[in-house]
């Protein structure tokens, strides 16, 4: 401990000369990341830090990091700062009764009662740096913060220094090294310590369909396999373990019900046959009565709070509104697992092979059904039973059973899954104005992405479909309905919309775009260089058909060939004929595949796009006859 | 007027079964519970049925008067979306020796289950409070038991120990509100001066009643207020001025776009203390007109104190000076001397924070502390400075003379008798161009000598954007070419405050994206932060399928990327003026070499339209040049920076015109080895 603090104090605080390669793409150089984790025991971990940070402009400023959590279990022993010119001479200390000291709730909670003491500076100069240094002590050794040797997108490291120190062998956390492959980092281990060591680690700019950062960073994952947490000692050393440990002792005995409502449930399923219709029944009675509400009190952190507590309030936060379905669900005999996951639209992994309590930051529930499970998410009031979209789909979970848990993939929305059909009949009238109606059928993420219009008033539905329908100006919406088939999960939206001036008249011409309501002319955008691999989560289905009505007197000058592309991304066809009658037919499909690219298919990826741009607006001439 | 007229006729109309509800606390009746939307507005997520606010002052012993504000509302959620409004938050502040609280706090959730009232009472351990800085905390609670139809019913009172100030009352939500009842009663002693602010027109009525503050359980409360002569028999008689106001059906305030700030237009009521007098002595005077809030502005310490101070400025100002002879070099050299040096610490204020002096040391300090130091170096420098105080658009337009309107400082040279305006906190302001948030109607310049006058903020020029772009047709329908841009004033400001720190590369490809996949190249930027001087780009570039190549021809658009293709006014009508801050120009100037073997066919017609009294005007104009080129010029400039409501159609119609011409095509089509154009069009 001595020699890592003593060396930093030798560093050179100036930031007149700074290494290129680490001042490209980025808005700050960390010169200095020091950590220092002491397991003094089972339930006594000590946490000491230092962050030397040059900024170099004003969006490197939240790279300073300069701020220190604390709760009743987590206690903040010191933190301090100096603030460096840039000639290296120290222009202000601040003391920690100068640090601010506030509530830490975020945006979607009602109330935490964690508090965070943050440093708040203005900077007078760029480049400056910042010298920030904390103690942090807690007893919950189930969490060991995971190292990264870079912070995030844009921003460099000099020099990253990671030590745990551990009494004897039963204390020594495991490690799972993540994406260190090709940079510099050493790695040191004695009997009591491990330490790793990078230098020199370069900014990473984010590029269109890069994977997201956490999938990209150089890390280490830590846990300690005889941990400590909120009252509770543990060993584990396996998701199955951790999992049993989970259920014993934070989930076990929380689905209490009063009576009344385990009557009330019973009665409900009375007479209903098969697990997963009354299941159904139960998740639509949670739906109904509840509501989501984060409120993080004491152990609040992975801990539900209880279903007596829900019932009582009627909301609770991701953990509570499962754990309370969870204990509905076993009033009608319905089996069901309590389940963590990193929720959101970017599709993140638990490790397979590394269990730790730190992954995940949201709960949902598992039911078993035939050779796997059906996945319920509690938090949604409107989502079908069964249906999860992008929010939790298609990554591994892990699944809390009573003996034990385990890593399981969730439901996956791919490729045909998520598809559309729309079919239209338009009119063009001579003035060059469109009156059309069109039936939109939605499955998979598509229904997940439009479904809740159908609780939308007419004034946001209007700026829905004048916000998807952005290229027909002055659009007006004549009539519309919403049928959401909950069952099939599949959302029908019929709507008929009218406009002046949908195709451009020139001289005796009109001109007009057939394909009026599905235009996809998105082409990702250049990269000089591009450096990272690129990825496409989901891909999608689109097929559209189209009767297109001409006016009266107009005759067909020119129409777009029918073209097919077909590629390693996907396929696209599109073909319009007359029929004798005059009248146009218009058919189009569109097939994005998912997949993961390396860096060198993105010019093919960009080629691919550009073409079905260009088709999505080609045009007929019509011509006053 | 007119709706004072209609408020009467629904009154007459409505009022017997109006007042049939029972507003009492607790008696919410089944037909609130059953109703399942709003008659008056059918898109509302949630309707308040009825709502009372009382404010009152309390007398308590050794701390003297206290504000209590109670209140009570009646909500009905129809929908998921309304139950955001089942949670309740109080912002309440403190310093360092008081502070205010929420206490009494009952609570129900209403819900109609198989023909009967269910009740769900809060209970107090899920009423929570968070600190959010060292001033101010919230208090907040959520209801149980929402569902879809609930009403839910909340009363508590919060209390206040700043008996100097009042709460700007709000009259409008986001969601409508059937009924309201405020009542305001105030000791004599308190004068406050009140205004209802908004698009209601609904005015207070007044009425006058006695009180009594009993002190004969106790020693008189000397020091409070002085000596006590006035108590007889341990009563002090008192008057209490009474403030009520009634109304139904008011709106939901409802988003529009180019809005300045749309709690400007959140009708409420607003307080501003006038004086105080207590019995026997001597009246405290605070506000009541411009010339004496800006007095006591400036005899603030906070202010005016700090435009006196001028030795912490003293050694330097000779060496920024030097070698400037006119007041205009003067001024300058000062401008830059301070905005350089000075950097905002993020926070606002017309007082200081930190203190000319003390930040002058730091480099850092708030507005006031910079540009009040920077009026005091002016005016040592000989020039004749002033601060002008401003309310931001954030913070509103002031209503009427008050402390509480302004949020803001910046400063004001009069050169030859014009005046020019300052402002140092922001980086890339430059004279006669302050920082766009600032740009809220009108400010206040405080004379030298406390006298005042009110000053037009909005800039008087236009802020240009021109392009000129040059560029070649392929027979493929790919263009290539050169373009000049040149942004100057607050299209030159705008872009230093959004781009000028990100990194190029990152910057050229974002501009190729938002241009539909242009592909940039020899980009060269000038005065990037050159203050005062347009900034100046150029670039190559490169673009595929501009035009439809349909048969023997090709259609184009004539502006290309730049073509505006969507209007940004949809709604149909408009209660709010529209405010662009600045009043602007976007010029294009383009000349297109067509492609060999083809001709121009059609051009669109030439336009030159302008809005009703030139508040906006459209040049626009193709045409031919030679057999093988094509001049555009498109010139689109609105005039004014703040249009009124009333100018809505006009406006909404003036940019449809523009989109619809805008999206006319030229049409080139191949000419024929003999000659003539293939195309049948002429041959009728």
């Amino acid at each position: 401990m001595a020699l890592l603090l003593t060396q930093a104090q030798d560093t050179n605080y100036q930031s007149i000369v700074l290494d290129e390669d680490l001042t490209k793409n980025a808005n700050a150089v960390v010169r200095l990341d020091e950590m220092k984790v002491d397991i003094l025991s089972q339930e006594n971990m000590l946490i000491t830090s230092k962050r030397i940070v040059t900024v170099l402009n004003k969006h490197g400023n939240k790279h300073v990091q300069a701020f220190a959590g604390y709760d009743n279990s987590r206690r903040v022993k010191s933190v301090r700062a100096t603030v460096y010119d840039r000639l290296g001479k120290a222009i202000k200390k601040i003391k920690e009764k100068d640090f601010r000291d506030v509530s830490a709730v975020s945006g979607g909670t009602l109330y935490s009662d964690s508090r965070v003491k943050y440093l708040e500076y203005t900077p007078t100069q760029y480049p400056y740096t910042i010298v920030f240094e904390k103690v942090v002590q807690t007893k919950n050794t189930a969490f060991i913060p995971d190292w990264y040797f870079l912070d995030s997108f844009l921003v460099s490291v000099e020099n990253s220094s990671f030590t745990v120190n551990f009494p004897n062998g039963t204390l020594k956390p495991s490690i799972k090294e993540k994406n260190i492959q090709g940079y510099k980092i050493e790695k040191e281990e004695t009997a009591t310590s491990i330490t790793y060591k990078g230098d020199n680690i370069e900014a990473i700019k984010s590029e269109e369909l890069s994977p997201s950062f956490g999938k990209l960073a150089p890390r280490l994952i830590l846990r300690l396999d005889n941990f400590y947490y909120e009252g509770y000692t543990g060993k584990a050393s396996n998701w199955n373990q951790l999992g049993s440990w989970m259920y014993n002792n934070l989930l076990s005995g929380r689905d209490q019900l009063s009576n009344q409502v385990k009557q009330e449930i019973i009665d409900l399923v009375k007479g209903v046959d098969g697990n997963l219709v009354k299941a159904k029944i139960v998740y639509e009675y949670v739906q109904e009565r509840t509501r989501y509400i984060s409120v993080q009190v004491g152990i609040g952190g992975i801990q539900p709070i209880t279903a007596l507590d829900v019932d009582r309030v009627k909301y609770g936060d991701c953990k509570g509104l499962s754990n309370y379905t969870q204990a509905l669900l076993k009033a009608a005999g319905v089996e069901s697992y309590y389940t963590h996951v990193e929720a959101g639209a970017d599709k993140v992994d638990f490790e397979y092979d590394f269990a730790t309590l730190a992954q995940g930051n949201h709960a949902i529930l598992a039911i078993p059904y035939e050779e796997g499970f059906k996945w319920i998410d509690c938090t949604s009031q409107v989502h079908p039973f069964g249906f999860i979209g992008d929010f939790t789909d298609g990554r591994k979970v892990f699944v809390i059973k009573p003996d034990g848990g385990e890593v399981v993939t969730t439901e996956s929305y791919l490729e045909k899954d998520n598809s559309q059909k729309i079919e239209a009949r338009i009119e063009l009238g001579s003035e060059g104005g469109i009156k059309a109606s069109a039936n939109i059928e939605t499955r998979g993420i598509q229904y997940d992405n439009r479904f809740q219009i159908q609780d939308f008033n007419k004034d946001e539905v209007l700026e829905k479909y004048q916000g998807s329908l952005s290229f027909i100006n002055n659009l007006s919406l004549d009539a519309y309905t919403f049928k959401n088939n909950k069952e099939e999960v599949v959302f029908t939206e019929s709507v008929t919309i009218s406009a002046q001036n949908y195709a451009t008249a020139s001289g005796n011409r009109l001109l007009f775009v057939p394909n009026a309501f599905n235009r996809n002319t998105f082409v990702p955008k250049r990269h000089r260089v591009r450096k990272l691999p690129f990825e496409i989560q989901r891909g999608f289905y689109d097929e559209d058909s189209y009767s297109i009505y001409l006016p009266e007197g107009f005759a067909i000058e020119a129409m777009p060939e029918s073209k097919k592309i077909n590629s390693e991304f996907g396929e696209y066809s599109l073909s319009i004929s007359q029929k004798e009658d005059g009248q146009l037919n218009y058919q189009r499909t569109f097939f994005l595949k998912s997949g993961e690219y390396p860096k060198e298919k993105y010019d093919s990826y960009r080629s691919f796009r550009k073409e079905i741009a260009k088709y999505e607006n080609a045009k007929v001439v019509l011509l006053r006859s | 007027m007119k709706h004072f007229l209609q408020l009467m006729v629904l009154l007459l109309l409505f009022g017997p079964m109006i007042y049939s509800q029972d507003f009492k606390f607790g008696k919410v009746s089944k037909k609130e519970l059953t109703q399942t939307h709003y008659s008056k507005d059918s898109t509302a997520d949630a309707l308040v049925l009825y709502r009372n606010v009382h404010v009152s002052y309390t007398y308590i012993r050794d701390r003297g008067f206290q504000v209590n504000t109670k209140v009570h509302e009646r909500v009905k959620i129809y929908t998921k979306k309304g139950f955001e409004y089942g949670t309740i938050s109080e912002s309440l502040y403190r310093n360092d020796s008081n502070e205010e609280d929420v206490v009494g706090i009952k609570a129900f959730t209403y819900n109609w289950v198989g023909e009967e009232i269910e009740k769900s009472k809060l209970k107090g351990s899920d009423v929570f409070s968070e600190e959010t800085s060292k001033y101010w905390s919230k208090k907040k609670f959520t209801m149980p038991n929402l569902k879809e139809g609930c009403v839910i019913e909340y009363t508590y009172n919060i209390s206040s120990p700043f008996s100097h100030s009042l709460d700007k009352i709000d009259l409008q939500y986001d969601i409508p509100i059937a009924k309201q009842e405020i009542k305001v009663n105030i000791p004599e002693y308190f004068v406050f001066k009140s205004q209802v602010k908004g698009y209601l027109f609904v005015e207070l009525e007044h009425d006058v009643a006695s009180a009594k503050i009993n002190f004969s359980s106790f020693n008189r409360p000397g020091g409070t207020w002085g000596q006590q002569n006035s108590i007889n028999n341990g009563n002090l008689d008192y008057k209490i001025n009474i403030s009520t106001l009634e109304i139904l059906d008011t709106p939901a305030l409802k988003e529009e776009p180019f809005v300045n700030n749309m709690d400007n237009y959140r009708s409420a009521i607003v307080y501003e203390l006038q004086y105080v007098k207590f019995p026997n002595s001597i009246m405290k005077d605070y506000t009541s007109s411009w010339e004496k809030v800006v007095k006591t502005i400036y005899e603030s310490e906070g202010f005016g104190y700090q435009l006196d101070s001028k030795r912490y400025f003293k050694d330097d100002l000779p060496t920024i000076l030097q070698g400037k002879s006119s007041n205009i070099e003067k001024m300058s050299a000062v401008f830059q001397f301070v905005q350089n040096r000075m950097h905002w610490n993020g926070i606002y204020g017309y007082t200081i924070d930190e203190g000319v002096k003390k930040a002058y040391d730091l480099k850092t300090g708030n507005i006031a502390d910079i540009n009040l130091m920077l009026v005091s170096m002016l005016r040592a420098a000989g020039l004749k400075a002033d601060p002008v105080l401003i309310s931001t658009r954030s913070h509103g337009v002031p209503l009427f003379p008050t402390m509480r309107g302004f949020n803001y400082v910046a400063a004001v040279v009069n050169l030859n008798g014009e005046n020019v305006f300052l402002d140092a906190t922001n980086k890339f302001s430059k004279p006669n161009m302050l920082p766009s948030m600032t740009i809220n109607w009108a400010g206040r310049i405080v004379k030298e000598g406390s006298g005042s006058a009110p000053v037009s903020l909005i800039p008087p020029y236009v802020s240009q954007e021109v392009v000129m772009l040059s560029a070649e047709l392929s027979p493929e329908g790919e263009l290539q070419g050169k373009v000049r841009r040149t942004r100057k004033d607050y299209k030159a400001y705008s872009y230093r405050n959004n781009y000028a720190n990100m990194e190029e590369e990152s910057y050229l490809e974002e501009m190729e994206e938002s241009y539909g996949g242009l592909e940039i190249s020899d980009y060269s930027i000038k005065n990037k932060y050159t203050i005062g001087r347009p900034v100046k780009e150029n670039f190559g570039f490169l673009k595929q399928d501009v035009v439809d190549i349909i048969g023997d021809k090709m259609y184009l658009s004539p502006l290309f990327w730049f073509t505006i293709s969507e209007n940004p006014f949809q709604l149909e009508n408009r209660d709010y003026p529209i405010d662009y801050t600045y009043p602007w120009q976007y010029k294009y100037n383009i000349v297109l070499k067509i492609p060999e073997g083809y001709e121009v066919e059609s051009v669109p017609e030439k336009m030159n339209i302008a809005m009703e009294g030139k508040v906006g005007t459209f040049l626009f104009n193709v045409v031919a040049v030679g057999s093988q080129s094509i001049q555009i010029t498109s010139d689109l400039k609105m005039n004014h920076a703040v249009i009124p409501s009333i100018n809505y159609q006009g406006l909404k119609e003036f940019y449809k015109t523009v989109i619809e011409k805008q999206a006319e095509k030229v049409v080139l089509s191949k000419i024929s080895s003999n000659g003539d154009s293939k195309s049948a069009a002429g041959s009728r």
